[in-house]
């Protein structure tokens, strides 16, 4: 039952092209981010090649990918109600957490390979560029567990996106909110001296926790963070199932 | 495509839903028989989309229930195998139109290849490659009635299929919903806000108004109850005929000027006693308008667009026309 309606999603998913621009766009950001890096190593305040600094931070920028699935996610379901394809979807499926069910699954399992292709080209890019700059990045183990955290993130935050969707129902809004909270609400809430101690537990604190030991001081450890960024995602999917999902489709 | 298929009875119980403070639907109860085509009439307005959309569970009725064969929509174990429903032209315009029937296969566990057996079966096998959302109107109808077949359903609910169609597709629509259910044994459920597009398909009708039900009955008992089978006739002398008439037993129920409507008697009979009587006839024939004007009248006054009645007839139902504004103009 939840595996045909996964199968359906993913019907859905590939037979439109947002996947595409949404994995360019991730691949932009981090093999842009990662170039931009690698120029900039060894100058005022940037780590130089060689470093574990330079080389952890270079492979953690791969993590710029999570906007991407976070916008992933919430397409994934905003659309049935842009399009009011909820209708035939909530048909086929009468029972619609089994459709929030089946599309956190099937985004999840989508996210893995658009995640490794988002860690692969920013490995790529700091590789080359840094190679041609003279210090060949290395991968060791530290460096692989960072590139490792940043795609996680990438999976994760599609959850995120699919519970938030879920939750607003309204694409754009849903779209231009998280946009909002991540790059001006939250960056705000971190740097006003009252509010500090609660960055660590929003999601772009988390995502720092995940991906970067070395920018913000103050985050949990990696494996909380990844938890924490689970547990949003999980309760706006379930909140979302309970509240607004059940709603009339009029 | 089945030749047989189960006969599901659709049962709707006592239904009643409001948006906020208006009354959408009003302890509604009516059944809809397999091997026929029911006609579900109604102005705009009337709660009739409500109504398909709470029997499908999209809406949850503040009262009341649908079950097809004794089963709500939503116990139903494999429910597109069931009943196939058209709402509304609802696809993803990026998608063409076989990839929008791949989804609900999927979703349905049914052979992918159903796909292009609904698609050739409503025509649009040319288009199938197209994005939706290049369509024209008739096609997305035609592109919702392939999604509604793709179950192989005992049941059909359609919403104001004739929409967008050509006047050929509407001649084709009346076909095909026909054999789905005279030579299939299908149910088939369509609603219209227009009585002559149903008028030679329904076997039955259901008429609702302001939610609540009208009239529910065979096609040939609205008829009969319309005064349709009265007579109407045209003669110089027409005084003189009507009083012939009566004494042939004849009731003449109007009289304007030359023309008389006659009931309870035949173009046949009155010719008959014209000619006896040496009455001169400009004009004679049956009267067809009969069961447009009873459905006019049985849902007079609620048009949510009605006319302003100067006479201070009943005006349109601001209830009713609330509720249409609620359902986001989805009627």
């Amino acid at each position: 039952m939840i595996g045909a309606l996964v199968r359906s999603e993913w019907t859905k998913l590939l037979t439109t092209r947002v996947w595409i621009g949404l994995l360019l766009g991730a691949c932009a950001f981090g093999g842009g981010f990662a170039a931009l890096f690698t120029g900039l190593a060894g100058g005022e305040g940037v780590p130089a090649l060689g470093t574990p600094d330079y080389e952890q931070t270079v492979l953690a920028v791969a993590a710029n990918g999570t906007v991407f699935a976070l916008i992933l996610g919430i397409i994934g379901v905003t659309q049935e109600y842009r399009h009011r394809t909820a209708t035939p979807t909530f048909l086929s499926s009468p029972h619609r957490w089994r459709v929030v069910v089946a599309k956190l699954l099937a985004y999840v399992a989508a996210a893995v390979p658009f995640a490794l292709v988002a860690c692969a080209v920013t490995a790529v890019v700091a590789l080359v560029y840094s190679s041609a700059r003279g210090t060949a990045l290395t991968f060791d183990q530290d460096n692989l567990v960072v590139l490792a955290r940043a795609g996680l993130a990438i999976v994760i935050y599609v959850v995120i996106g699919i519970g938030l969707g879920a939750l607003l129902r309204n694409q754009v809004g849903a779209i231009v909110g998280a946009l909002v909270f991540l790059y001006v609400v939250e960056p705000l809430l971190g740097s006003i001296p009252a509010t500090q101690g609660l960055y660590k537990w929003l999601p772009g604190g988390a995502l720092s926790a995940m991906t970067s030991d070395f920018q913000a001081p103050d985050v949990l450890g990696p494996w909380q963070g990844a938890a924490i960024l689970v547990a949003y995602g999980l309760v706006a999917a379930a909140l979302a199932t309970l509240l607004t999902v059940r709603r009339d489709v009029v | 495509m089945r030749t047989t298929v189960d006969p599901v009875r659709v049962d709707v119980q006592g239904l009643s839903k409001s948006f906020g403070s208006v009354r959408a639907v009003h302890d509604l109860s009516f059944t809809v028989e397999p091997g026929q085509v029911t006609g579900f009439l109604g102005p705009n307005g009337a709660g009739k989309t409500t109504t398909l959309r709470m029997a499908l569970g999209l809406i949850t009725p503040d009262a009341g229930s649908t079950t097809f064969d004794g089963v709500p929509y939503a116990d139903l174990p494999s429910p597109l195998r069931r009943v196939g429903a058209v709402l509304e032209t609802a696809f993803h315009p990026a998608r063409t139109g076989r990839n929008h029937l791949r989804v609900y296969c999927r979703a349905a566990g049914l052979p992918i290849e159903r796909a292009d057996q609904v698609l050739d079966q409503v025509g649009l096998t040319a288009a199938a490659g197209r994005k939706a959302g290049n369509y024209s109107l008739g096609m997305r109808q035609r592109l919702g009635l392939a999604t509604a077949l793709l179950g192989d359903p005992d049941v059909l609910v359609l919403d104001e299929p004739a929409n967008g169609l050509d006047p050929e597709g509407i001649q084709w629509l009346r076909g095909f919903l026909r054999h789905l259910a005279h030579d299939q044994g299908r149910t088939v459920l369509v609603s219209s806000h227009l009585l002559t597009e149903v008028e030679q398909t329904a076997d039955r009708v259901v008429i609702v108004g302001a939610g609540r039900l009208v009239r529910q009955g065979s096609m040939a008992e609205l008829r009969a109850g319309a005064g349709a089978g009265t007579v109407l006739v045209r003669s110089p002398e027409a005084p003189r005929l009507a009083e012939v008439l009566r004494g042939a037993g004849a009731t003449v129920l109007s009289a304007e000027g030359q023309e008389l409507t006659v009931g309870g008697s035949t173009t046949d009979d009155v010719g008959r006693h014209a000619f006896a009587a040496g009455v001169e006839l400009h004009e004679l024939r049956s009267n067809t308008s009969g069961l447009e004007e009873i459905y006019f009248r049985l849902t007079a006054g609620q048009e949510q667009y009605a006319a302003g009645s100067p006479a201070g007839g009943p005006g349109p139902d601001p209830a009713v026309a609330g509720a249409h504004a609620a359902q986001g103009g989805q009627s």
